[in-house]
This record gives C-alpha cells, structure tokens and sequence, in this order.
C-alpha cells in the first residue's frame, strides 16, 4: 500500500515536472528522458541484489540475544554494537525499523535503538554500494560516511541521559 | 539561458553496467543466500527469492518515476539561483535550505541521490550535498512519517527525530570547512 500510495505520488511529479520543462526548455526533454533510462538501467539489478541480500539476511539476524547485548543497562557497548548493527542491516527503511520494533519487543533500550536507527541512516554500507557510489561517486561518498561516524555513538550516547 | 550551460545531472551516473558495488552486492545476496539455504533449506531460499522479486517488480514503477522526476527538477531552476540558495557561499542559511529539502524529497536513494548529484552539477557545494542528503536519511518525512512511525512508538520516534535536527546542517558545515582549508592549502 505504502509504495503503491508512493509511486503515485512520484509518477504526478515527474509528469508535473516535465510539464514544466517541457514549457520552459523544450529542447532539455529528450536529454532528461535519455538519462532517466540509463540511470534506470543501471539502478534495477542493484535494487534487485540489494534485496534479495536483504531478504536473506534478515533471516539470518539473532534476535534472541538481543535484550543481553542491548538492554537498558548495555550502556555505551550497547550503543557501539547498535551501530555496528545498522552499518551492516541491509535492505530499506523498513527492515531497519522492523528489527528495530522487535528489538524493542526482545527487550532492547531506546539508546542503543537511537544508534542503531541513525547509524542504519548514515552510514550503512548496503545502501552506499547500491546507489550511493554508483550515483554520487567515491569522493562524495567517502567524505560524507566519514564526517558522519560519530553521530550514531553522540546521539546514542545522548539518549542515555533520558 | 544558453541550454549548454549546466552540466547535465546526473552526468556522472557511470556507464558500466556490471561494475564493482554490483559484484560485492551480489557476492553477499550470495553468501546470505547460502546461508539461508544452510540454515532453513533450499524451499526457503525459493521463497524468499520470489517474495524479493516481486518486491523488485512492484518497485520498478517507483523508480522509474523517481528517477525522471529526479533528473527533471533541478533542470528546472536556474543556475545561478541554485548557486546563491545552496553554493559554497550560503551559509548556514544554505545548509539550512539543504537540510529541509532533504527532508521533503518525496521518495528513496533513486530519488535523493541523482537529485542532489543535479543539483550539485548545477552550483550547490558538497557541504549542501552532505546537508540535503543527511537530511533525507535523517529528518525525510517520508521515511518517518510512513515507515519509522509504522513500526516504532511515537514517543520514541519524536527523541530520534529532535536528536538529529541539528545533525545535518553540523555534517555539511563540517564537511564545507574541511574543504574550504583543504583548498586554501593547496
């Protein structure tokens, strides 16, 4: 439902948005279409092996060691193994936050939970290998993984307090 | 304004279909793959199998318009506009725009990343580049709204979400002062 909902919402804005080019600069369609193709191209077998690999290895994840390594008294380790977790979690958002709600279930704190959703968000590599490097390049990719390393452990560690 | 002038977005999508991230991510679907099939047996890898690529069918349509409205947008601003709005030269009030942007991009990485690769073909600086897509991994509304608040409670959800606010606008001004010294260096 949710991606049904999403690529509707997507198609009206690219239909909208070539409108509007189509208006202003005629003659810049052809070449925006032409490159949605080659991205298009290259993105599906990446999106299509991202998944599967994610698909496996959510089944793969122990989570019945979960409230022994990140529980409410795991303190800063929790907090460092979460991150760890969400660097290597693969697949989308909602992988991430399924584990995450049955890791709260299992008995999981909110800080190491903190880390680990903010570090699947900055820093994870499965998605930096499927898009981001492909997309963005090595530099830009690397440089913006590298300034984000500490935020998972910060804002975990923050969550502490609370 | 001279059609040549902005490097097209998206331009450095690479040409190489089968390039190195296909080959590590296909080697661990692999790996995790045979350790499914270990673990629960082949039936079970068949069916995941089945489920992730009627995943990947379902999806097509979402990238595919992603992808055109991604490389369409920025086409549709002037240059020079993107430039004082999110170049090296805006200031936090430039990362802040390049934060809340991120936030509303209305789809995934098919979205994000070659919009903000247009955008900075267009003018923006890296930092802004940092700050938009932090934004999107961070604060994305979609992300939150429909997934993160799906699955965790709410309460939860609104501690993450402050935590990170000042995130983004910290990683692009970080990211922009190393440059800037890393240049003036040169």
């Amino acid at each position: 439902m949710n991606i049904l909902i999403g690529t509707i919402f997507l198609w009206a804005l690219a239909l909208f948005a070539l409108r509007l080019l189509r208006k202003s600069r005629p003659e810049a369609v052809p070449a925006v279409i032409a490159r949605a193709r080659t991205t298009t191209i290259y993105l599906v077998p990446r999106v299509f092996a991202g998944l599967l690999g994610a698909g496996f290895m959510a089944e793969l994840l122990p989570v019945d060691k979960i409230e022994q390594y990140f529980g409410e008294g795991s303190g800063l380790i929790g907090v460092g193994l979460a991150s760890v977790l969400g660097v290597v979690t693969p697949g989308g958002p909602f992988v991430a936050f399924a584990v995450g709600a049955s890791a709260l279930k299992a008995g999981a704190g909110w800080a190491p939970l903190v880390a680990y959703v903010t570090a699947f968000s900055v820093i994870n590599i499965n998605r930096s290998l499927v898009y981001e490097i492909p997309l963005m390049g090595r530099q830009f990719t690397l440089i913006r993984m590298l300034v984000s390393v500490p935020l998972s452990l910060v804002l975990g560690g923050i969550a502490l307090l609370f | 304004m001279d059609p040549n002038a902005p490097p097209p977005p998206g331009s450095s999508t690479p040409r190489k279909l089968i390039d190195f991230s296909l080959i590590v991510v296909a080697s661990l679907a692999l790996a995790a793959g045979i350790g499914v099939a270990y673990q629960s047996g082949l039936g079970r890898v068949w069916e995941i199998f089945l489920d992730e690529t009627l995943l990947t069918a379902e999806l097509l349509p979402k990238i595919v318009a992603g992808v055109l409205a991604a490389s369409a947008l920025p086409m549709l601003i002037a240059p020079e506009r993107i430039k004082s709005w999110i170049g090296p030269d805006s200031g936090l009030r430039g990362l802040t725009i390049a934060t809340i942007a991120g936030m509303l991009v209305p789809g995934g990485p098919g979205v994000t990343f070659p919009l903000t690769m247009g955008l900075l073909a267009a003018g923006a600086d890296m930092g802004a580049g940092v700050a938009l897509v932090s934004g999107w991994m961070l604060l994305g509304l979609n992300r939150t709204l429909i997934w993160e608040l799906t699955f965790l409670p709410a309460d939860f959800v609104a501690l993450r979400f402050v935590l990170s606010l000042p995130a983004p606008i910290v990683l692009g001004w970080v990211v922009r002062h190393t440059l800037r010294r890393r240049e003036a260096r040169q």
